[in-house]
């Protein structure tokens, strides 16, 4: 069964998207080819796919980690805010001050921060959960919005470009930017990064005591409980590892694309990491490619707008019924193996 | 003619039979209590008498006459309403809406809830019940909710009025106005059947007693012709005389409690004082009826939960991995079903470090390791990567069992290890502790089930109230929990 949904994935995405262009009265084979010219129909497509791909890459690795140790992060998005923003007050410091530091050391510093302020924030959640019983859905949820009032705040507060004319953060010199292979497009040193990560995660989930522990927690609490492992532990190393992941993707973000932090900062990045782990069935490996599907459609989906009147909105359409689809698909199998068992 | 009937009834869950070749008869104006330990079969009975359990084979007569197996909403409307233990009301209707509810015959005549729950509130009236229709169901007290469930159960002009442990959840003071009303219905010519393990309550207002074990049926009887006594022995068989129990050779003192209290989920204090120690190579039999403080103590034994006061010691040469603990419920505190055999069997052994190198796990190690623990502890499953979810009850016990002796434990905490299984899987799982104990492990049995405690045990005692009863003669309690 779950071979036949892995295999089915490709199918059903193409049927999703034959009519979603179909409803939105779209040529459906020009519309296609446009996508998949956008996306993988040359290097440039590449490219545009790879750096799209890379922070939902990096949050929906976010979410495997947290979900697989049984704590439903839902503030992926507020994580990758303060991974970014944290990177950016402390640009501020060392790039933007009298003395710069070496680049090297910097960009080391900038990305620690990122990582050290994602882990933070979430790490919040974790301790109201353990300690006060917070639900972890809500908790995430509602810091989200705080992390983009701190965000607004910063941007036209402490950390606003010197002419104070915009709600911005100083622009990082081209210098301070993660290397790029080519200047003509904007695969940087980022995407390999996360693809480490990605490889790091799966290790450390499969193959580690630390991973171990958080699955086992994940799937049976009173299980763990009743072999005397430290339940609350587990689960508080599972949320702050998540939001490393996430405040990693934000600071790779900021370095890597971006260069500055405003109110548009995140592109929903850490809520589209969500789908991205659920389709990518809770696995690190499997994210790799549903990241890479999401990251294709968004590029893609920049090409079809230049030529119609579709724009990213076909995205996440997509991505809605996508995830609705897969959600139904799981519903009944998960039925079916119930049924056989009992 | 009786006014309900099974006959030859069978019902097996895979390798379990929950219900072997059972035929009773239940006359209407009586009330027919149905005994038997957790297990024996009480409630599947009930649930195929009242349609929401097909039988594998036997039939069920109402008035003469067969009816249809397997269909709930049928038997409802022939006149067959259970009272479910737990209670089928809607928290957020007022309590008009959920008696209209029960009355309800289909969306199309949604009429005016007070309209449709008058006949109930008017019984309720008749009953000395002073009910507020308007009242928040989910705010009414336990004993409230079930006067709602027999209110919605009888009317409905049912016929028959089986109860499902009742008493349960209900304080002394709402057992007897129970009593009354169940007097009041037998009186108005209901059928009325009750399932029970409290021997008093039974002995109290029953006319008529049947016993179950083990899905079978044990006895049918007048309630003139029995005793408490007899009851207890019906239910859980014929003790075996002392001198058939294995002995074992006692060592050195294992573990030790003195005055020892732990509390309960809720605060409440579970096991009050107890003194006790076990020895190396000697298994001690906590007998007693479920929830009488023996999760909390195997628990605390176990070092999951802590003493509230009192003292207890363990003398281990070793302390890594030197508990071993088989929980009560397999699937809520044995295994996470999702989890591969591999996967639920390495939690015990995270310590060895032929398994677990440092940080890393090595999975190749962990497979064999797992592997030869299937094929020794002969665990029907094709390999140790299957998930746990995937074996039948039996063969899910054997990987707990597995896991825990592989680690030699100095000390075994087991509860109710043969629950749910079939006798050879049973047999199985009592050889293994029996081989533990040989070994010089020392063994805390814990088990409701007489049967499997003077088989297995050196020494018993029972839980009563979360004291220790060391008398023999605290047997006749094993039905009546305070």
């Amino acid at each position: 069964m779950k071979q036949l949904r892995n295999a089915s994935f490709p199918v059903l995405l193409l049927l999703i998207l034959v009519v979603t262009l179909a409803l939105f009265r779209l040529p459906v084979v020009d519309s296609l080819k446009l996508l998949f010219a956008g996306s993988f129909g040359d290097q440039y497509g590449w490219s545009r796919t790879a750096v799209k791909s890379t922070p939902l890459l990096l949050t929906g690795l976010g979410m495997v980690v947290a979900w697989r140790g049984g704590m439903y992060n839902i503030g992926g998005e507020g994580q990758f805010i303060v991974g970014g923003l944290c990177g950016a007050a402390v640009a501020k410091w060392c790039v933007f001050s009298a003395h710069p530091l070496p680049v090297g050391l910097g960009t080391a510093l900038i990305l620690t921060a990122c990582v050290l302020g994602g882990a933070g924030y979430a790490w919040l959640a974790g301790w109201l959960y353990i300690r006060r019983g917070v639900e972890v859905v809500i908790s995430t949820i509602l810091l989200n919005f705080i992390a983009l009032q701190v965000l607004g705040y910063a941007c036209s507060g402490p950390l606003q470009e010197v002419k104070k004319q915009v709600p911005l953060s100083d622009a990082l010199p081209d210098t301070w930017m993660l290397h790029k292979l080519n200047r003509q497009m904007d695969v940087h040193s980022g995407v390999f990064m996360a693809l480490g990560v990605a490889l790091a995660v799966y290790v450390l989930l499969f193959r580690t005591k630390l991973g171990y522990k958080i699955r086992l927690v994940g799937e049976n609490a009173r299980m763990a409980r009743a072999n005397r492992l430290d339940v609350d532990r587990s689960r508080l190393t599972a949320i702050v590892l998540s939001g490393a992941l996430c405040g990693f993707a934000g600071g790779i973000e900021y370095m890597g694309m971006a260069g500055q932090v405003g109110a548009g900062f995140s592109q929903q990045w850490g809520f589209l990491g969500i789908p991205v782990a659920l389709l990518g069935g809770l696995h690190p490996l499997i994210c790799l490619g549903s990241a890479t599907v999401f990251g294709a459609l968004f590029a893609g989906s920049e090409n079809l707008a230049r030529f119609t009147q579709a724009g990213a909105t076909l995205v996440y359409v997509i991505q809605a019924v996508t995830v609705l689809g897969y959600v139904g698909i799981k519903a009944v199998s998960d039925r079916r193996v119930v049924q056989e068992a009992g | 003619m009786s006014r309900l009937t099974v006959s030859q009834l069978t019902k097996r869950f895979g390798a379990l039979t929950a219900l072997d070749d059972v035929s009773l008869a239940f006359e209407a104006g009586e009330i027919h209590a149905v005994l038997g330990e957790n297990g024996a079969g009480k409630s599947t009975l009930m649930h195929v008498m009242s349609g929401f359990l097909t039988p594998d084979s036997g039939e069920v007569l109402l008035d003469g006459k067969k009816i249809p197996v397997g269909f709930a909403f049928q038997c409802k409307h022939l006149g067959i309403e259970m009272i479910h233990q737990h209670f089928t009301l809607v928290p957020a209707f007022t309590v008009a809406e959920n008696l209209a509810l029960a009355r309800l015959d289909g969306l199309a005549h949604i009429t005016d809830s007070k309209e449709l729950a008058a006949k109930a509130l008017s019984i309720a009236d008749k009953l000395g019940w002073r009910i507020d229709p308007d009242a928040r169901t989910g705010q009414l007290s336990v004993g409230q909710q079930q006067r709602l469930e027999i209110l919605k159960a009888i009317s409905g002009d049912a016929s028959v009025l089986i109860f499902d442990e009742p008493t349960a959840v209900l304080a002394p003071h709402e057992v007897d106005d129970l009593f009354r009303v169940l007097a009041e219905l037998k009186s108005q010519g209901k059928c009325v059947i009750l399932i029970a393990h409290k021997l008093t309550e039974v002995l109290s207002i029953a006319d008529r007693v049947s016993v179950l074990r083990r899905g079978k049926l044990i006895a049918s009887e007048i309630r003139s012709n029995v005793d408490a006594q007899t009851l207890a022995e019906w239910m859980v068989g014929e003790l075996p005389s002392r001198d058939d129990v294995p002995q074992g050779v006692a060592g050195d003192i294992c573990v030790q409690a003195s005055n020892l209290s732990v509390l309960g989920d809720r605060g409440e204090t579970s096991v009050r004082g107890v003194h006790f120690e076990i020895r190396k190579g000697e298994i001690l039999g906590f007998g007693g009826v479920d929830g009488n403080g023996q999760v909390e103590l195997a628990e605390c034994l176990s070092q999951i939960r802590k003493p509230s006061s009192g003292e207890i010691q363990w003398h281990f040469s070793n302390q890594k991995q030197a508990i071993g603990y088989i929980p009560q419920d397999r699937h809520v505190d044995g295994l996470a079903l999702n989890l591969s055999i591999e996967e639920n069997m390495l939690v015990t052994a995270l310590d060895d470090e032929k398994l677990v190198s440092g940080p890393f796990l090595n999975l190749k190690e962990v497979r064999a390791w797992a592997n030869r623990l299937v094929q020794n502890y002969s665990v029907k499953a094709a390999d140790a990567s299957v998930a746990a979810g995937s074996l039948s009850g039996g063969n899910q016990q054997k990987v707990i069992v597995s896991r825990t002796l592989d680690q030699n434990p100095e000390l075994l905490v087991v509860l109710n290890p043969g629950r749910g299984l079939d006798i050879k899987a049973t047999d199985y799982v009592h050889q293994m502790i029996l081989e533990a104990r040989t070994r010089g492990t020392a063994v805390a049995l814990f088990s409701t089930d007489l049967d499997e405690l003077y088989k297995l045990s050196s020494r018993v005692v029972f839980m009563v109230g979360g004291k220790l009863v060391e008398d023999e003669g605290a047997l006749s309690l094993v039905g009546g929990a305070p």
